[in-house]
């Protein structure tokens, strides 16, 4: 399995770029990169699991959505992510588990606040067997 | 990955430019760019021109799709942007013009205190401020507020605090709106947007968000600077801040909610960030309710944040708010859209008027303005960037007939947050702001860098345009002494 992510360029914000060999992967690996923008994993452990579900009509709207429920629970609900495991289901949903513990302040650095993802450019696409997703954050 | 605009361009005077409507493209007015010759290139290149273009395709839309000289690209609408819709004729609302940061937007605050006076106590101010006022990322303020209070809050705004004790009357008369709009339904707003909210009505917030301390640096129109109480070398208090994750939440969800809704008006979208809703639809009306719950909620917010600063100083000088003359000039919203009537074509219309990144700028006389200000104007509050200037001007005349009653709200970005980063490797932002007299402090570890003076324009160009386009005129100059930021 071959996944990542990055961040890119943008100036009044910050967008994210993933892949992977399936939906999936790449969904899970674009909640990865949202969520090290808010807390760096290094210092978190993989003690609690966080189940979501979403469902979309198109994979565009499916990482806006997907990606909006995962900021929900770091940002509102306070769970900071060690990773995220993902699978498909159905057509256009996910089944993730996001992996991680409960923010700790003495243990936790939050590095940045995320108004929002947007449908800015998204971006959710299988070319050559290999998906590639992009999104860009109201930081 | 801004898009360069393609299309015409056409220089009409030294600070306007018009993107002629292009029917192929679905423009159903021209734009108009208001920038001066060394502004333009940035707003043509930056992706900012393409978004003036696809709004001009929106519903509705009268007289023109208009940016002013702060502007560069945002989501759907451009930062900067004005546009306003006849609702009477199908004229749409649209989130993307109103943005994430609901009623984001500046207050400000005069006092008697001189900067001379001040100065040898600045760091110990700041570093007073920055313990006292709740800023940075998922830190929550001293205000718990409970579902029926935020409710309230959402319902009626600053009015809301004045009948629990929380704001004067003498704030709320310079407030914009008075610090609430009507029409404001609490059931229009999710649980989750107030779970977002629910510990943040009285926070900063992180981002280009700040409080600072000014002083009045020079003065160019003295019986307007004499009516807000501004004079060379006394020291002001301003706050930029919004409406926290309650706003972002409700953008969220009305974005998501607006989804279907122009497929099933018949609105094509050149951008999927666009979408809306005729502003007299249920799902219209729906989200101008939500929207204008996280308006009141900012303007309590703000608000509250003023409370504090009061508090603060008071403890510091050792004297009463009253006694330091601490007094609220005005406050405006900047990302806003609301239902006004304008004069279009010698005919009286009722139009919502989105303001992205753009700020109210009503002339004298206006009926919504306050007494103090019926014979100079609105007061409108541009801040700059934290090591240049911030800008007290007042609306005209020339706002109302050719911009809605809307004028400039910021410096406005140039350097990507990463970029801004990458530049002040190495460097202590700081330390650079101190050899100017500046005392900065943010709780973040790259705020200083991300908000550095070099990643905005600079601030006196874009005051210069608005004043050569006659949508505003120069009151007063304030220069930073000390910043707070998240």
């Amino acid at each position: 399995m071959t996944r990542g992510h990055r961040t890119i360029e943008h100036t009044a914000d910050i967008g994210l770029e993933a892949w992977g060999d399936s939906l999936a992967d790449m969904m899970a690996g674009l909640a990865e990169g949202l969520a090290e923008l808010v807390c760096p994993p290094r210092h978190v452990q993989p003690l609690r699991r966080v189940q979501l579900r979403v469902q979309a009509e198109d994979p565009e709207a499916l990482a806006v959505d997907f990606l909006s429920a995962v900021l929900g629970r770091v940002q509102v609900d306070r769970f900071v992510v060690h990773h995220v495991e993902a699978r498909q289901d159905g057509p256009c949903g996910l089944e993730a588990v996001l992996v991680g513990e409960p923010y700790d302040p003495s243990r936790h650095e939050l590095e940045q606040e995320i108004k929002a993802v947007t449908y800015h450019q998204v971006r959710a696409v299988c070319e050559g067997g290999r998906w590639l997703g992009r999104v860009f954050l109201d930081i | 990955m801004a898009r360069e605009y393609d299309g015409r361009v056409e220089q009409l005077d030294p600070v306007r430019w018009r993107l002629p409507r292009d029917p192929s493209k679905g423009m159903r007015v021209d734009g108009i760019i208001y920038a001066s010759q060394a502004l333009i290139g940035e707003a043509l290149s930056g992706g900012g021109a393409c978004q003036v273009a696809n709004v001009a395709t929106l519903p509705g839309i009268v007289g023109a799709s208009l940016a002013m000289p702060d502007i560069h690209w945002g989501y759907g609408f451009c930062i900067g942007g004005v546009a306003a819709m006849d609702v009477e004729e199908g004229g749409i609302v649209s989130p993307g013009g109103v943005g994430y940061d609901i009623n984001c937007g500046v207050r400000l605050l005069r006092s008697d205190l001189e900067a001379r006076d001040v100065r040898p106590r600045l760091k110990e101010l700041v570093d007073q401020l920055f313990r006292d006022l709740p800023a940075g990322v998922g830190v929550g303020g001293p205000f718990e507020f409970g579902q029926q209070q935020l409710r309230g809050i959402c319902r009626d705004g600053s009015r809301y605090l004045a009948d629990h004790g929380l704001a004067d009357q003498a704030d709320l008369d310079v407030t914009e709106s008075g610090g609430r709009l009507d029409d404001a339904d609490p059931d229009t707003v999710s649980p989750k947007a107030f779970h977002r909210g629910a510990d943040q009505c009285g926070t900063l917030g992180s981002g280009n968000h700040f409080a600072e301390v000014q002083v009045v640096d020079e003065v160019f129109d003295a019986p307007a600077a004499q009516a807000m109480g501004l004079e060379p070398g006394k020291v002001t208090f301003m706050i930029h801040c919004g409406s926290r994750g309650l706003g972002h939440q409700i953008c969220e969800d009305y974005l998501r909610e607006l989804r279907d809704a122009p497929a099933r008006y018949g609105i094509q979208l050149p951008d999927r960030q666009l979408v809306c809703a005729p502003a007299s639809s249920g799902e219209g009306r729906r989200y101008l309710s939500a929207m204008r719950c996280a308006a009141n909620f900012a303007w309590a917010n703000r608000q509250l944040l003023v409370n504090l600063v009061r508090q603060t100083l008071a403890r510091f000088f050792g004297a009463s708010p009253e006694r330091l003359g601490l007094r609220q000039i005005y406050d405006v919203a900047h990302n806003i859209a609301k239902l006004e009537t304008h004069e279009v074509q010698g005919r009286r219309r009722l139009l919502c008027v989105h303001r992205k990144g753009a700020t109210r700028a009503f002339p004298p006389g206006h009926p919504e303005l306050p007494a103090v200000y019926a014979q100079i104007g609105q007061p409108v509050l541009i801040p700059g960037d934290m090591g240049r200037a911030s800008y007290v001007l007042v609306g005209t005349q020339g706002a109302m007939e050719q911009t809605f009653g809307s004028t400039c709200h910021g410096a406005g970005r140039v350097l990507s947050r990463q970029a801004a980063i990458a530049s002040a490797r190495g460097r202590r932002i700081d330390q650079e702001l101190a050899q100017q007299g500046i005392i900065a402090k943010a709780r973040g570890r790259t705020g200083l860098a991300e908000e550095q003076p070099a990643a905005y324009k600079d601030v006196e160009e874009v005051v210069r345009t608005v004043a050569l386009a006659g949508l505003s005129k120069p009151v007063a100059r304030l220069r930073p002494m000390g910043v707070v930021k998240g």
